[in-house]
């Protein structure tokens, strides 16, 4: 039903079909390891990929399935593979495609498990990457080497909240015939739909908003089934013969869809990182409200970046729907609805203001996550990069007195409280 | 087919769909109709009035017990006032086992009282007893058998035979032998009792009833009550006590192995008063245990010589086994149920029932049985 439904239908119902059995209106928890087959031949056309159908959870379930279908639909992209985590989904998503002596050019500006994938764990493995400033085009450009096999970023960067210029990537990508990968966790398919600005396949970790409410963690790989692999001629493990299944061709066999079946037919069958069903049931039901929270997210932001900017206690507010930051018009062109619900803020007075600040405010949670139904704020000077000198912080994009704020649903009025309690004990450790 | 091999297999089939080999979580409120026309055709409207995987617990269930039919509840508690509403009425009267577990007791004396139900706590272990308290408005009599905790028990058989004279259903509380040791129907019960909280699910995972009926009408009657007062079990529960009920047999077994070891060290124990297991040769009623049912299962209690204050210290110093309310999961259990379980219980009537101060209530888990005894000793040298 993907190509005619508009979003919040798609959102509802999208990979589902009524449980033949009994109708039952949501979709039944496949708990089981494994289904039965009812004959042999069956059997062996299942696991030799000539017809779809489930054996075994650790490939596929059909709850799992549902949630696959319903995320492929939201991107508008061909297939999708959940994955146990997000970092999972990036993980397989790159292993599907690049091998020892490969190269990868990536955003530098991005969620840090990213950076410390590709700069300390892929290049064990004979992976490298050149690392980018998100806003300088001519450098993704001159990073492209003979054997770069993958360009990759985040469309909202991470921490400085720059937004990435997926055209003019994807044309680049285009030009040397490598697929552009998008990590879209903090923007949703709602906000943007990377695959229609060029984008050929996007990651994301459903743990975040898509799920939205702090319960399972989840990923998801999208192929967008607009990369011709078979023209670039330099994606072995999707056009050449695979030898686990009697040398099939998956370029040949499955064309727009090929990706996301090396994904399942290697990743998820080899390393094993598959979502639970009871996971994938959760994150089912947090996408059926991804259109309402979104709205109020951003109300909710709209809000707090007006109360942040004209605070006191505040020295500086970036977000990329300011008209200060450098990346506002990125923002508009590809974010009209809203460019993230995740806002960055200095407190006056530095490292001990900033902890005072988290310390005294009660509503907003103080953790690592972001994309939850409830307010998180976390302060990385003394927690994610306590051990850090303030030279590095700044290497890193962080200052000293920076709060990251992920806004949440609550009644904007009782945030704005909560923070002014924050903000006096700032205050009062900025005094003393 | 064999117990073992029903326990496992009955109620559930694989899934037509997909072939899932268990049966999938149908965490739904509600279900598509194809047309009006073909309304319920499939079999299922609405989660309360009935729900595929809560279904298949409850065919396993019924199976397992030899019943026409099963319907689950919320708790165990759940199903005991199911049963209660399913068969009195205001000017009737029920005669319940005076042993029976102290909530029912509370549910008799406290609540449906309220509603013009009359009770007779009667000694179930004496059949005369149970005879004489018969009245011409008697509608039903509630057995528990072992009763909790002081492991007396009823002659099923005889009373059925009490129960049907007088024109009175009898139910059986079977929750702490279960079907794989005890069979009510078999002996002439009308219905059997579970809180499925304790052996079917086994891992202390959740917390159910269930009420098994030998006949379509009683069933009917006990289907009626669950939809309309809508005290039901959920998909989640009814999943997880599918997993735990393949395993019945196996637990049960090992865990009153466990017990009877336990039972015999104690009895031998220069400190302990007296040791109560249907198991034991001395246990006054040891030949009804072994006529009516097949094992003794892995509940028992013991007195310390010393009264409540030996209890208590035994009770505040014992390691691995664990102080809490439940019985029947893996995990070895230690109650105190003069203060704990039958708290609600009056003092004369907990007295005249047996339930005596110094009690120690044991649920026996699966864990080494060296290692269960080993810690009653430790415990016992500190007393």
């Amino acid at each position: 039903m993907s190509d005619f439904f508009n979003f919040d239908t798609l959102s509802l119902h999208a990979g589902q079909t009524i449980d033949k059995e009994f109708g039952a209106r949501a979709t039944p928890i496949y708990q089981t390891t494994s289904f039965v087959f009812p004959d042999t031949d069956t059997a062996s056309s299942i696991f030799n990929l000539e017809r779809g159908g489930h054996a075994y959870s650790r490939i596929t379930n059909p709850t799992v399935s549902v949630l696959e279908q319903r995320i492929a639909a939201l991107e508008g992209g061909s297939a999708a593979v959940c994955t146990a985590s997000g970092m999972a989904a990036t993980f397989c998503a790159i292993t599907a495609i690049l091998s020892q002596g490969d190269h990868i050019v990536a955003s530098s500006q991005m969620y840090g498990g990213n950076i410390s994938l590709m700069k300390n764990t892929l290049p064990r493995f004979g992976i490298t990457t050149t690392f980018v400033d998100p806003t300088d085009i001519g450098g993704f450009r001159d990073a492209v080497e003979e054997n770069t096999r993958l360009i990759y970023g985040e469309l909202i960067g991470n921490p400085g909240l720059d937004i990435l210029d997926l055209e003019a990537i994807a044309e680049i990508a285009a030009a040397s015939r490598i697929p552009f990968m998008v990590d879209a966790t903090f923007n949703t398919p709602y906000l943007c739909r990377c695959l229609d600005y060029g984008a050929n396949m996007t990651i994301h970790s459903v743990t975040k908003w898509l799920g939205g409410h702090g319960t399972a963690i989840g990923g998801v790989v999208v192929d967008g089934g607009n990369f011709d692999w078979g023209a670039a001629g330099k994606y072995p493990t999707i056009t050449e013969p695979y030898a686990p299944f009697q040398g099939i061709n998956l370029w040949e066999e499955f064309g727009p869809s090929a990706f996301a079946t090396r994904i399942r037919a290697e990743a998820m069958r080899d390393f094993g990182p598959s979502m639970a069903p009871m996971t994938a049931f959760l994150l089912l039901q947090g996408i059926e409200t991804l259109s309402l929270r979104m709205e109020k997210h951003h109300s909710n932001t709209e809000q707090m970046l007006e109360f942040l900017s004209n605070h006191d206690q505040v020295s500086w507010v970036n977000h990329p729907s300011l008209p200060s930051h450098p990346s506002h018009a990125l923002a508009r062109k590809y974010l009209p609805k809203g460019a993230g619900s995740i806002v960055s803020f200095g407190v006056n007075g530095g490292r001990e203001a900033g902890k005072a600040f988290i310390e005294n405010v009660q509503l907003a949670s103080h953790l690592a996550n972001v994309g939850d139904a409830k307010t998180l704020i976390i302060h990385p000077a003394s927690t994610t990069h306590s051990r850090i000198d303030a030279e590095a912080l700044v290497a890193a994009g962080i200052s000293e007195d920076m709060i990251r704020l992920s806004v949440g649903l609550e009644d904007i009025r009782d945030l704005k409280a909560d923070f002014e309690t924050g903000f006096r004990a700032a205050k009062r450790a900025a005094d003393a | 087919m064999g117990f073992r091999t029903r326990q496992i297999h009955a109620g559930v089939t694989p899934d037509p769909t997909t072939g899932a080999i268990l049966t999938p979580i149908y965490q739904s409120t509600t279900f598509v109709q194809p047309s009006v026309d073909e309304y319920l055709s499939k079999g299922f409207s609405y989660s309360r009035s009935g729900n595929p995987t809560v279904r298949a617990l409850e065919a396993k269930l019924a199976d397992l017990e030899g019943g026409a039919d099963c319907a689950t509840f919320g708790t165990g508690m759940s199903a005991v006032t199911a049963t209660m509403l399913a068969f009195l009425n205001a000017g009737d009267h029920a005669i319940i086992s005076d042993v029976a577990y102290g909530g029912t007791y509370r549910l008799c004396t406290k609540v449906l009282s309220r509603f013009g139900i009359d009770f007779t706590f009667a000694d179930g272990s004496n059949n005369d007893d149970v005879a004489a308290s018969v009245r011409g408005n008697t509608a039903l009599i509630l057995t528990e058998t072992p009763a909790n905790p002081t492991m007396k028990c009823s002659d099923i058989a005889a009373i059925s035979e009490i129960a049907k004279k007088a024109g009175a259903v009898h139910a059986v509380d079977n929750t702490f032998l279960t079907p794989y040791y005890q069979r009510p129907f078999e002996l002439g019960a009308d219905l059997s009792i579970h809180s499925t909280t304790k052996y079917m699910d086994g891992h202390n995972a959740t917390v159910g009833g269930a009420v098994i009926s030998r006949t379509p009408e009683l069933a009917a009657k006990v289907k009626f009550i669950q939809n309309s007062t809508g005290s039901i079990m959920s998909p989640q529960v009814a999943w997880l006590t599918l997993q735990g009920c393949k395993t019945l047999s196996v637990r049960m077994d090992q865990q009153s192995a466990n017990a009877m070891a336990i039972a015999e060290y104690l009895e031998a124990h220069p400190k302990v008063a007296q040791v109560a297991y249907p198991g034991l040769k001395s246990f006054a009623q040891h030949e009804l245990s072994s006529r009516q049912a097949s094992g003794y299962g892995a509940m028992l209690w013991f007195e310390v010589k010393g009264g409540v204050a030996a209890g208590k210290k035994l009770m505040d110093n014992i390691e691995v086994w664990t102080l809490a309310e439940n019985l029947g999961s893996v995990e070895s259990l230690i109650t105190h149920p003069v203060t704990m379980t039958h708290a609600d219980v009056e003092e004369a009537e907990r007295k005249r029932v047996g339930i005596i101060d110094g009690l120690v209530r044991l649920s026996v888990g699966l864990e080494d049985v060296e290692d269960l005894i080993g810690a009653l000793d430790n415990a016992l040298q500190q007393v």
